[in-house]
């Protein structure tokens, strides 16, 4: 790769220029990889530093992104071990462990043995199928290009992790992958690719943690494929401690009758900044996308979705609930997008808000690019505080007042924690959202 | 689908695409500090909005042009436009009009001279660039009212024009409100004194005639305490091949109790069906609610223009006020809207309301923009908006881009929208009840913008429900 000085600086987010480049690349042995991380580099070069004069990032200032205070850890390489037994895995299948110091992969249920099912590091996955991951790596789920921190995973990613499910294979637990961070001033770019097979299905959990006070920044990028008449969930769990910057970008394409369940949950951090996006592109095939995100003190959530109708007779389902308090500050902008001759889709998109204290704020920018006409796209958007005629139905049946409050909360989100399938992540979900209530 | 195809045989023709052959007087093309000079010596204005007009051109030309809309627009030339074409006099006795003109506005059923006015409605009439006559006037010195051109404003209210001119839309608020600061020509200005309630409802009528020019009006309503107003816009012009510019700004300003209520049906030339032509219709138009439980309500009807860039506004400053916003926007044909409203609440126990509908058809682009803010001291505000669209045909596009921002946790936002196409279940009903296919279409598009044609004055309503049944024909059965 060949560039001028002048177009590097200019371009290249702090610490990612392409002397940083090179070295990831000397680092990486698969030959198919490194030709996707390649691309992604010229059109990451290609792309101006989003900055807060942009529409997307008007509310959300990039310039709070800690890019120079923090160096990207070197690419971690998978390794396999034998499981923990800590009684938090017992509810998965495989369970990866990823930290600053590796990244590892314990197969608690046998599901790997017969070779049906694929957990492994992404350059391994590489080397050993150049043609799959070739043509996954392509980055047809992606449906809208030009993603500035997308294309800087895409290029850079320091830990990558290839899940496949091949076809007919029902995966009963699913796949944990859990990251943490201990160490401030590191920056982790995971990426992850998921490939269900036809008719084959199967949950990948992600889950987000570490201490407060421990600055890093994560910018993941995940792609699902979803083959014909598969499932897949998709769920993303994110509990940092207060100091730490998370961006995420997923992209799913979901073939012919095929389901995806997207769901996110924004917890931690000071900043998150999470796209999620859907391209149902065969007849059939329909997204389900959602999450929570609960903001307190000076937190700042951003979520982003894009329900994309390439295919006719595709249908696709959001909901997004948020909460303020605090002085914390949410943004949800989001499409439903129908492509000409997109027709007979049925779209919804809802997004609720409850802004609990004076400080807090809450945007909401929902909206629809309809360019095919014999379908129904609506969308809805609230933002307000508790219904106060239901705390007093409570107050009145002897609930204290803080009591009556944290109960329609926890209600409010039920609604979302209730499509987690497993009973361990929703405890913890449910002490995390109590936590956060005692503090409002 | 037979009948949601367009038929080009059918495609409505623009009724009002004549041209009205007069003489007139006009500037030379381009616009530098010397144009500016010659409207504002042309219209004999006072040293204070002379300057006023040159720090907005000087601001202007710092400014880059919106690109944030969605919509597609070829680059325009500013020096190639007049900025300045009035009708010129031919000697009349004072008071009297170019016998010419008098017909253009009879043809468009405009009742200048009084022995023709429709009851209840005082027109002024604004002829590219210059006010031509006002009704009515005598039922209105009555009352204290003021009603007459802008430019008169000047000349006989110089005080109330200084006071409030600007005020709601600064000369630096956008691109197109700062040329329009810069070179506006007529428009309206409006007064009504305390507690007076109009008694007829005021009308302005807007028509480019000449080639080649744009027309920058502006108008100014200023509603003091307790007094009510309702003021009804109509537009067009005539049937060209070149784009021509309409950059407007309206300012309303509603104090203590007081209610303004402005209409507008526009129809300006939309080009023929492959787009070429029409007006640009870049508007700003603000109203601000500075009393205690005023209230401001906008409703407009949109069916012309090549393009529209138009986002009528409130701004509740005052505790208790009131913004509504009631729009049908039709686009066929290469026409594009990109229009909403922007509703911004200030003060506490503010409410405001938006009922939106687009209709689109042929291979038009139609968009719903809008943007609903509640700041912080807002406390206990309320808004609820509900924006729909229709498809008809399936080369259009329809899109929503609502923005909420809400700052107060004790204020409810709600927000709704849909896109669909005309039901199929419906124009059976009515077809299965022997209604012919076109009629029932026009039907269900009727009851679909019901909600807005409602709220318009009893004339404006019949005038946007025959206007909406022409723009239809051809689209429609």
């Amino acid at each position: 790769m060949t560039m001028t000085l002048e177009t590097a600086p200019t371009t290249c987010l702090p610490g990612f220029g392409p002397e940083a480049f090179e070295a990831v690349l000397a680092a990486t042995r698969s030959k198919a990889v490194r030709a996707r991380r390649r691309a992604a580099f010229e059109s990451y070069l290609a792309l101006p530093v989003p900055h807060a004069r942009m529409e997307e990032y008007r509310r959300t200032d990039p310039a709070r992104f800690p890019f120079a205070r923090v160096e990207a850890l070197p690419l971690l390489r998978a390794e396999t071990v034998p499981p923990s037994g800590r009684p938090e895995d017992e509810e998965f299948d495989v369970v990866v462990d990823v930290s600053e110091s590796g990244c590892a992969i314990a197969d608690r249920s046998g599901a790997l043995k017969d070779g049906k099912v694929t957990v492994c590091g992404l350059d391994e996955a590489g080397e050993s199928d150049p043609e799959t991951i070739r043509a996954l790596l392509g980055g047809k789920a992606q449906a809208e290009p030009g993603r500035k921190y997308r294309d800087l995973v895409d290029a850079f990613w320091n830990v990558g992790l290839f899940v496949q499910v091949g076809n007919g294979i029902e995966l009963p637990q699913g796949v944990l992958v859990r990251y943490r961070l201990r160490t401030p001033g590191v920056a982790l770019l995971p990426r992850l690719l998921v490939d269900i097979g036809r008719g084959a299905s199967a949950t990948v959990v992600e889950s987000f943690d570490g201490p407060d006070g421990c600055e890093t920044l994560t910018v993941a990028s995940r792609e699902v494929y979803v083959d014909a008449g598969a499932r897949c969930r998709l769920i993303s769990l994110q509990e940092w401690g207060d100091e730490a910057v998370h961006v995420a970008e997923d992209w799913a394409r979901i073939h012919r009758d095929a389901t995806v369940d997207l769901l996110t949950m924004s917890l931690g951090g000071k900043l998150s900044k999470v796209a999620v996006g859907g391209d149902v592109c065969e007849p059939g095939s329909h997204a389900w996308m959602g999450g929570l995100f609960f903001g307190g003190e000076d937190q700042h959530f951003d979520q982003r979705t894009l329900q994309y109708h390439s295919s006719p007779d595709t249908t696709s389902k959001m909901l997004y609930k948020g909460a303020v308090s605090g002085e914390a500050h949410s943004v949800y902008q989001g499409f439903i997008q129908a492509l000409p001759g997109a027709i007979r889709v049925d779209a919804y998109q809802t997004n609720n808000n409850l802004i609990l204290s004076p400080e807090a704020r809450a945007d909401s920018i929902p909206g629809l690019l309809i360019d095919a006409d014999d379908l129904a796209c609506s969308h809805g958007a609230t933002i307000g505080n508790l219904d106060e005629d239901q705390v007093f139905y409570l107050r009145a049946r002897g609930l204290p007042d803080a009591e009556a409050r944290k109960l329609l909360v926890l209600g409010f989100f039920e609604e979302i924690v209730e499509r987690v399938p497993y009973r361990q992540v929703q405890d913890r979900l449910h002490k995390q959202l109590e936590r956060k209530l005692a503090l409002v | 689908m037979a009948i949601l195809e367009t038929d080009s045989k059918l495609v409505q023709e623009y009724q009002h695409g004549f041209t009205t052959e007069i003489e007139e007087d006009r500037a030379p093309d381009g616009l530098n500090e010397d144009i500016i000079r010659f409207i504002s010596a042309k219209k004999q204005e006072p040293e204070w909005l002379l300057e006023w007009r040159l720090k907005a051109f000087r601001w202007w030309q710092k400014m880059p042009e919106p690109r944030w809309a969605h919509l597609r627009i070829d680059p325009i030339d500013y020096q190639a436009i007049c900025y300045y074409a009035a009708p010129r006099k031919r000697g009349e006795a004072e008071g009297e009009i170019d016998p010419e003109l008098a017909r253009t506005f009879e043809k468009l059923g405009i009742p200048i001279e009084e022995r023709n006015a429709l009851a209840g409605v005082a027109v002024d009439a604004v002829f590219d660039s210059v006010s031509v006559a006002t009704t009515h006037r005598k039922i209105l010195e009555e009352k204290g009212i003021i009603f007459c051109s802008i430019s008169e404003a000047v000349r006989n209210h110089p005080e109330l024009v200084r006071k409030y001119l600007g005020t709601v839309v600064p000369l630096s608020d956008n691109y197109f409100a700062s040329l329009n600061s810069a070179v506006f020509t007529d428009g309206s200005f409006c007064y009504i004194p305390r507690g007076v309630r109009c008694p007829v409802e005021l009308s302005t009528y807007f028509r480019i005639n000449a080639l080649n020019t744009g027309q920058f009006e502006r108008t100014l309503i200023v509603a003091e305490p307790g007094s009510y107003v309702s003021y009804l816009e109509g537009c067009t012009a005539p049937q060209r091949d070149q784009n021509q510019l309409h950059a407007a700004v309206v300012e309303l300003i509603a104090l203590d109790d007081a209610e303004i209520k402005y209409s507008t049906i526009q129809n300006w030339y939309a080009g023929d069906k492959d787009g070429k032509g029409g007006i640009y219709n870049f508007v700003t138009k603000r109203g601000l609610c500075q009393g205690r439980r005023s209230k401001i309500s906008w409703t407009q009807v949109e069916a012309g223009s090549a393009i529209t860039w138009k986002y009528p506004g409130c701004v509740l400053a005052g505790e208790g006020s009131v913004g509504e916003f009631y729009s049908v926007a039709f686009t066929n044909h290469r026409m594009q809207a990109d229009t909403g409203t922007k509703m911004v609440h200030l003060a506490p126990h503010t409410r405001s309301t938006i009922i939106s509908k687009g209709i689109s058809a042929g291979e038009s682009c139609n968009s719903y923009r809008g943007l609903v803010q509640i700041a912080p001291e807002a406390h206990h505000s309320r808004n609820h908006s509900a924006c729909d669209s229709m498809l008809v045909g399936d080369r259009c596009s329809a899109n929503t881009f609502p923005y909420i921002e809400a700052e107060n946790h004790t204020s409810i936002v709600e927000h709704e929208a849909t896109t669909s196409k005309i039901s199929e279940e419906q124009l059976f009903y009515l077809r299965s009840r022997g209604i012919p296919e076109s009629d029932a279409a026009s039907l269900v598009v009727k009851g679909f913008c019901r909600d807005v044609f409602k709220t318009l004055p009893m004339e404006f309503s019949v005038e946007a429900v025959k206007l909406l049944e022409l723009k239809l024909e051809g689209s429609i059965g």
